[in-house]
């Protein structure tokens, strides 16, 4: 893959497009008929089967306990399938993490290590994966640059804000230059005005190095506004219910997020949430 | 313009705790004073203070007794609990197997056994080293396996996904994160050695050139100089604070960037 880059030229004069039109682009994850039940009997999924395909912006959306988190999870290799399979760049997992197949994933929560300044939290992946050197050095800059935290290089997590210290989570998942990026509901404990400058962040830094992301979400409107496709998934058991292809050219700015066609979208991801939610409730009772 | 003495946290920090000694000191003075109590029954502050200025020499020489076996006792306790600890992390098989074994260590009262090592150990000064680690070592295990145990789980699973060894995940994850946990065990193994090793001291009731601040005790009781033995008692007691005043120094300067515990905060 390409060095990271810099995205403000590309801002600057974006190329609209409508997407990657990826129905034919080459598959990143081919998830097929993923069962996980867990040791305590809960079905956290069931029949789950989904292609990412190469360039695409995927939101997993659905309530709590259908299984999106399980799902990404599996994605990134941090849970066994209790039946199905899954592949990646159509091969086992063994090979993530070789030249154009690596992977990244930013949790939840920031994950930070508390006792380590941002910068050695950022050059971690490196470490761990023994690529340190002077290269090393100027991605960690370079990927500091990016989330805007080059000033903050020598701070303590607990120095900085909530939204900074997701920041610097995902410039610790930009330093390994990934090819696929899975966010585990990244930014679901933030303010509103932090979540979307965030938002336009990751969408112009997704556009800039032809990223591939799967990102999970509880919010209509972040899936909807970051998407090319979003996954709607339903509860117990948790599973896939359908597949909305968001048809819009990015980059996607304020315009977009009060347009008719933002307030369209975003009807017809809720209603399909609803029918998810009351498939739910009938298989329940 | 100074702000007033009282709002400094740090002077109060000091000054509350040393104020509220000498209140008490002040009113057990008076109490004796007042009551003519005998100071062979009960001596006052200022009576234990020239005991200690009389006996200086033979009271410095059996702290420095009792502090080498205390010293002694909490390196090899730190030094043998985290092994035991790294061990137990090893896995849960190795940890469920042997923990109990440590436990009973923790659980068996020292003056019971004591009298066993004091005649299985030939040298004095190793024998009451073993009753003070068998006191100080359980704590320093069993904080030590339970830092390394908790571990923020999505930070494992980072450590995972960049295939990251054992060594590495010991190093840069487990080891770190075990600090706090680490630290509150060594508050409280820093106050057991001393402890074990005064009380090994009272079994073994050795004396001579090899005299600690027990057998000072157990002498100036037999000979009811019992402002001596006060004396004796007080620098157990002090020595115990400055070893956990240490322990909570030394934790606060490993811990003060980042840990919740030596932080300060501002509301």
């Amino acid at each position: 893959m390409s060095a990271l880059k810099l995205v403000p030229e590309s801002v600057e004069n974006p190329p609209v497009t409508n997407g990657p039109k990826t129905r034919s682009a080459r598959p990143v994850i081919q998830a097929r008929h993923v069962d996980k039940i867990y040791a305590n009997g809960t079905v956290a999924l069931q029949d789950a089967t989904l292609d990412v395909r190469q360039g695409e912006f995927i939101s997993l959306l659905g309530p709590s306990g259908c299984g999106k988190s399980t799902l990404l999870r599996i994605m990134a290799g941090l849970g066994d399938v209790s039946a199905g399979c899954v592949k990646w760049w159509e091969q086992d997992y063994d090979v993530v993490g070789s030249k154009g197949r690596k992977l990244a994933f930013v949790f939840q929560n920031a994950t930070l290590m508390p006792w380590a300044r941002v910068r050695a939290n950022v050059r971690l992946p490196l470490d761990l994966q023994k690529a340190a050197g002077e290269h090393a050095e100027r991605r960690i800059d370079t990927a500091l640059e990016m989330v805007g935290l080059s000033q903050f290089g020598g701070a303590y997590p607990r120095e900085l804000s909530g939204g900074m210290q997701m920041r610097a989570s995902i410039a610790r998942a930009l330093v390994t230059e990934p090819d696929l990026m899975l966010m585990d509901e990244p930014f679901g404990a933030l303010d509103e005005m932090t979540r979307n400058k965030l938002n336009d962040d990751i969408l112009r830094l997704w556009q800039a190095n032809g990223w591939t992301i799967v990102f999970v979400t509880h919010s209509v409107y972040e899936a909807v506004y970051l998407s090319s496709r979003v996954v709607v998934m339903g509860a117990r058991p948790g599973r896939i219910v359908e597949e909305i292809d968001i048809d819009e050219p990015f980059p996607r700015g304020p315009d977009f997020r009060v347009s008719q066609r933002f307030a369209d979208y975003c009807r017809q991801v809720s209603e399909s949430l609803e029918k998810a939610s009351s498939m739910g409730q009938e298989a329940a009772s | 313009m100074n702000a007033p003495l009282i709002r400094n946290e740090r002077f109060v920090q000091i000054a509350a705790p040393i104020s509220v000694g000498l209140l008490f000191l002040l009113i057990w003075e008076i109490a004796v004073r007042a009551t003519g109590v005998a100071p062979y029954v009960l001596p006052g502050p200022l009576t234990i203070f020239s005991a200690l200025q009389e006996n200086w020499l033979d009271l410095l020489n059996a702290l420095l007794t009792t502090l080498k076996v205390t010293f002694l006792a909490f390196a090899i306790a730190v030094l043998l609990g985290v092994a035991c600890s790294l061990l137990f992390i090893q896995s849960k098989w190795i940890e469920m197997s042997l923990f109990p074994y440590a436990i009973l260590m923790q659980v068996t009262p020292i003056v019971a056994i004591a009298p066993l090592i004091i005649i299985w150990i030939d040298d004095t000064t190793w024998s009451l080293t073993v009753c003070a680690v068998i006191m100080a070592i359980f704590p320093v295990i069993s904080n030590t396996t339970l830092g390394l145990r908790s571990v923020d789980p999505n930070l494992l699973n980072m450590f995972r996904m960049y295939r990251a060894g054992r060594w590495q995940q010991l190093v840069r994850l487990r080891i770190p994160g075990a600090l706090p946990y680490f630290f509150g065990g060594l508050r409280i193994s820093s106050g057991l050695a001393l402890i074990g090793a005064v009380v090994a001291e009272f079994v073994a009731g050795t004396g001579g050139a090899k005299a600690g601040l027990a057998y000072m005790i157990l002498q100036s009781s037999y000979s009811l100089q019992i402002p001596k033995m006060f004396a004796a008692l007080m620098l157990i007691t002090v020595t115990g604070v400055l070893l956990f005043t240490l322990m909570v120094w030394l934790s606060n300067l490993a811990l003060r960037n980042w840990h919740e515990s030596a932080m300060k905060t501002e509301n």
